[in-house]
């Protein structure tokens, strides 16, 4: 196959006549190649770096937002913490729910004992895992001055990276957690 | 031509696939995927937090490894082409990525139906979701540069390059719930994995799951690789019969 239809004369492997041009075709597209290849990985290595911690964060933590009055301006973020005990209210027939959050214990249920704590507010329905103890809650939203309350937009969940049976449940430490769970 | 001719005038076509190791390989991949579902559903005990939506974890992990097999199969056989020029390399590449790109489809969807009722949301951009939805288009760009390239031997060198270059998501995407911070839970199997993040009857079933999915994933990737060699073998007769 020495002649291709759609892309002209093929270069061959083996040595012909018009050897000397088809080699020097053939650096100029692969100078080109690397051109191309070395901007994409440009591109890529900048998503990197402009990605990494400090630059841009997924959330912060509740004594990071507590601490930084930066934060205060309503700017929109994402606060990252665990339900305080005994902090969450909401009338009977509504939908505002105001709770407070704290840090979240690494692999403990639960705030950090003596966190700082952040009062907020939401409008609408809690996920299904809101109230599990194993959750960690994190609010998208800005910080409303007047009130001094976290306006809540939307409420994610995270959940531990480990998985265990309801069987092998520990029931002093999650009393009942695994009935809600049965609703899906 | 030998390929096509290979097949006797006397057999029937239920004979030659008898001999054909792919449809022994697409029979046990049947065969696994029937027990692997019934593991996933009967055996798999019910998790204690999430509750029966975190069985499609045993289809979400190991789709989302295998289309890392996919891709950084793609990419060897893309240096294999650039340096050797064989066609046979760009075909196994090209049938790799086209088998990863559905592979992550699969990953992206199978963890947005997790999502909802997990997270409260069915996407958020956060870093593991990002960078997955980059490594979807890096794979989908490299599938549309080969009819886009003006010629069909440039498109191979490029979508070799893009193939090649675009792997570097895949360990950024592994290691992106360790880099950043995250809502997706961190890695359950592989280098960076906690020892008791599973409990062992779970540890089995996913083990079980991954190798039916590696069943699913080589029955794909060989029958895709077949059907390019048919391909070429047509497009070849093709051109003769139009300019010789």
């Amino acid at each position: 196959m020495q002649t291709d239809p759609y892309t002209g004369p093929v270069p061959a492997a083996v040595s012909s006549p018009e050897e000397e041009t088809e080699r020097s075709a053939w650096s100029n597209h692969r100078t080109r190649l690397l051109i191309l290849g070395g901007v994409i990985a440009l591109a890529v290595a900048y998503m990197v770096y402009a990605a990494f911690p400090g630059n841009t964060l997924y959330f912060v933590t509740v004594s990071e937002f507590v601490d930084d009055p930066k934060l205060h301006d309503g700017q929109t973020l994402r606060v990252a913490g665990a339900l305080a005990p005994d902090t969450f209210r909401r009338e009977d027939g509504s939908t505002l729910s105001r709770f407070s959050l704290g840090d979240k214990q690494i692999d403990v249920p639960g705030i950090t004992p003596g966190s700082p704590q952040m009062e907020a507010s939401y409008v609408g329905v809690l996920p299904d895992l809101f109230f599990n103890p194993h959750s960690e809650i994190i609010l998208e939203g800005h910080y409303d001055g007047r009130e001094g309350v976290f306006a809540t937009d939307n409420i994610l969940v995270k959940c531990p990276s480990k998985y265990q049976s309801i069987q092998a449940e520990n029931p002093d430490l999650m009393p009942g957690a695994a009935a809600p769970a049965q609703s899906y | 031509m030998a390929a096509i001719a290979g097949r006797g005038p006397t057999d029937s076509p239920i004979r030659s696939s008898l001999r054909d190791p792919r449809f022994w390989l697409l029979v046990a991949t049947a065969a696994l995927t029937i027990i692997d579902g019934y593991l996933i559903f009967v055996v798999a005990p019910t998790d204690q937090v999430l509750g029966h939506i975190q069985r499609i974890f045993y289809i979400h992990v190991p789709i989302s490894i295998l289309s890392f097999l996919g891709f950084l199969v793609c990419a060897v056989a893309g240096i294999g082409y650039l340096i050797r020029r064989g066609e046979v390399w760009d075909r196994v590449a090209h049938a790799a990525a086209e088998v990863g790109v559905v592979f992550v489809t699969l990953a992206l969807v199978t963890g947005v139906i997790w999502a909802r009722p997990v997270w409260g949301v069915w996407w958020t951009w956060e870093p593991r979701l990002t960078t997955t939805l980059i490594l979807w288009l890096i794979y989908v760009a490299y599938l549309m540069i080969r009819h886009y390239a003006p010629t069909a031997q440039q498109g191979r060198a490029w979508s070799a390059v893009v193939g090649i270059i675009g792997f570097v998501d895949v360990p950024i995407v592994y290691y992106s719930v360790q880099w950043w911070r995250s809502i997706h839970p961190v890695q359950v199997i592989g280098p960076e994995a906690a020892d008791d993040a599973l409990e062992p009857i779970m540890a089995r079933i996913l083990v079980f799951s991954l190798v039916a999915a590696l069943a699913l994933f080589s029955y794909l990737l060989l029958e895709r690789v077949a059907l390019r060699g048919a391909e070429d073998a047509v497009s070849a007769i093709r051109r003769q019969g139009t300019y010789d």
